[in-house]
């Protein structure tokens, strides 16, 4: 079982920043119709979305929350030890995105820095390998960026897809600490017989020139090979069963109850998904922060977005046990607690900067002088 | 059955499931309708319908979800 405990590592803070441009599920019913959008917003929750301009990235959303949240805690650049981008949208096919992060906020050389290619699982995930490195090396601070920006890959006309996604960049800063209370717990698990439930066919190096010409697949909807597909029955049934297992196997590892957590941040995948899991586990439904209704699901990012929804800006600092869940694409899916002071959890910002350096349309650019 | 005609009229009030035969041939029920059947029949029954059960004939008739209830237990 993939059960980490970690006795000397806390979440210091969190930020997260979304687009500044605003789809509504509404502007959708000329193109599916009245009813099938007013069950769709009905069913998921997700009425605003917040997208991304063209060259806008993941990568820079995280830029700027991570800037404002070193700024936040006083925290230099050069003290950064690891950053980890844990994300299915990187800025390009390679180098990893870290790098490019680390260049723009100025950590230093000796740090360690690479992608971890996830989506909805990204947190999770992205926290245990965070937290492994800090506690096996001689660095205090980490940086794990999280979030996606899945609307870019998705064909406009996909009814299954198209009005689900918004998108965010998120940060957590990690610290090792001497205090052996500071605890992070995660369980992860995967499921790669699902591979297929989600997925971009085209565009790796299996099928690096795919076909993008559209075809009308048999679940209705308009795709080619490089848009994104998710079999939506296939990742229910997954959801509803598997997740609630991973809950409660959680519970048990860590010898603990719903009761023990002040806030539930799991992964917005959508409204109907997550109040099924709280059925399911017992969870107190209020104690669920929901953001899909004005952003959407957000992927990897979507458990901070909820965090600096509710805390963001309290002017009460108290601190609080979190328990988060993501899961989704692989199949990933994975469970953690920890806990955060409220006042180290900053509001949600809107941001449309792009990375003028990191924008490449022509070979030559690469060999112009700057 | 009863319990189970009883879950799907609370999902679907205005359909006939007593008669009607085609539920996913003609339409009637969509993706979304399924999953929520599926969810409710996992909490009612303590059956899980996986992926390699969804085959539309399990769900054209109360019959045919009935019968795949009983097959799962």
């Amino acid at each position: 079982m993939a059960f980490f405990e970690f006795n000397n590592i806390r979440v210091a803070g969190v930020a997260c920043a979304v687009p500044k441009n605003v789809v509504e599920s509404e502007s959708y019913k000329p193109i599916f119709g009245d009813e099938e959008v007013d069950k769709f917003m009905a069913m998921t929750g997700v009425k605003v979305s917040h997208r991304t301009l063209e060259h806008q990235t993941c990568s820079d959303l995280g830029y700027r929350a991570a800037k404002e949240l070193l700024a936040h805690k006083g925290v230099k650049s050069e003290d950064i030890g690891a950053l980890l981008f844990s994300s299915h949208s990187p800025d390009y096919r390679r180098p990893s995105t870290a790098f490019v992060l680390q260049y723009r906020l100025g950590i230093p050389e000796e740090a360690v820095c690479y992608d971890i290619s996830l989506g909805c699982s990204s947190l999770v995930v992205g926290m245990q390998t965070m937290a492994s490195i800090l506690s096996t090396s001689d660095m205090k601070y980490g940086l794990l960026f999280v979030g996606d920006t899945a609307g870019k890959s998705v064909n406009p006309n996909d009814r299954s897809s198209a009005m689900l996604f918004g998108e965010a960049g998120a940060v957590m800063l990690m610290e090792k600490t001497q205090d052996s209370t500071d605890e992070v717990k995660a369980l992860i698990r995967s499921d790669g017989t699902g591979f297929k439930y989600m997925i971009i066919p085209g565009g790796g190096y299996r099928n690096l020139h795919a076909s993008e010409d559209v075809e009308m697949c048999a679940d209705g909807n308009e795709r080619s090979l490089m848009n994104s597909f998710i079999q939506g029955a296939s990742v229910f049934t997954f959801t509803i069963f598997d997740v609630p297992r991973l809950i409660k196997d959680f519970w048990t590892k860590t010898g603990t109850t719903p009761q023990d957590y002040d806030c539930f941040a799991f992964h917005q995948a959508n409204l109907y998904i997550l109040k099924q899991i709280a059925k399911k586990t017992k969870i107190p439904f209020e104690k669920m922060p929901i953001t899909l209704d004005r952003y959407g699901n957000t992927s990897g990012a979507s458990a901070i977005v909820s965090l600096c929804d509710v805390y963001g800006g309290s002017t009460e600092a108290s601190t609080i046990k979190v328990m988060a869940c993501g899961f989704g694409i692989g199949i990933s899916l994975g469970a953690t607690s920890f806990e955060i002071n409220t006042a180290d959890i900053l509001p949600i910002m809107e941001d449309d900067e792009i990375y003028a350096e990191g924008l490449i349309t022509y070979p030559n650019q690469l060999y112009e002088k700057k | 059955m009863d319990k189970l005609l009883e879950i799907l009229q609370g999902i679907r009030p205005d359909v006939d499931f007593v008669n009607e035969t085609e539920l996913i041939d003609e339409g009637i029920l969509d993706s979304f309708d399924v999953v929520s059947i599926i969810s409710e029949i996992d909490d009612a029954f303590g059956v899980q319908i996986r992926i390699n059960e969804l085959d539309p004939e399990n769900f054209n008739s109360v019959e045919a979800i009935w019968s795949l209830i009983q097959k799962l237990k």
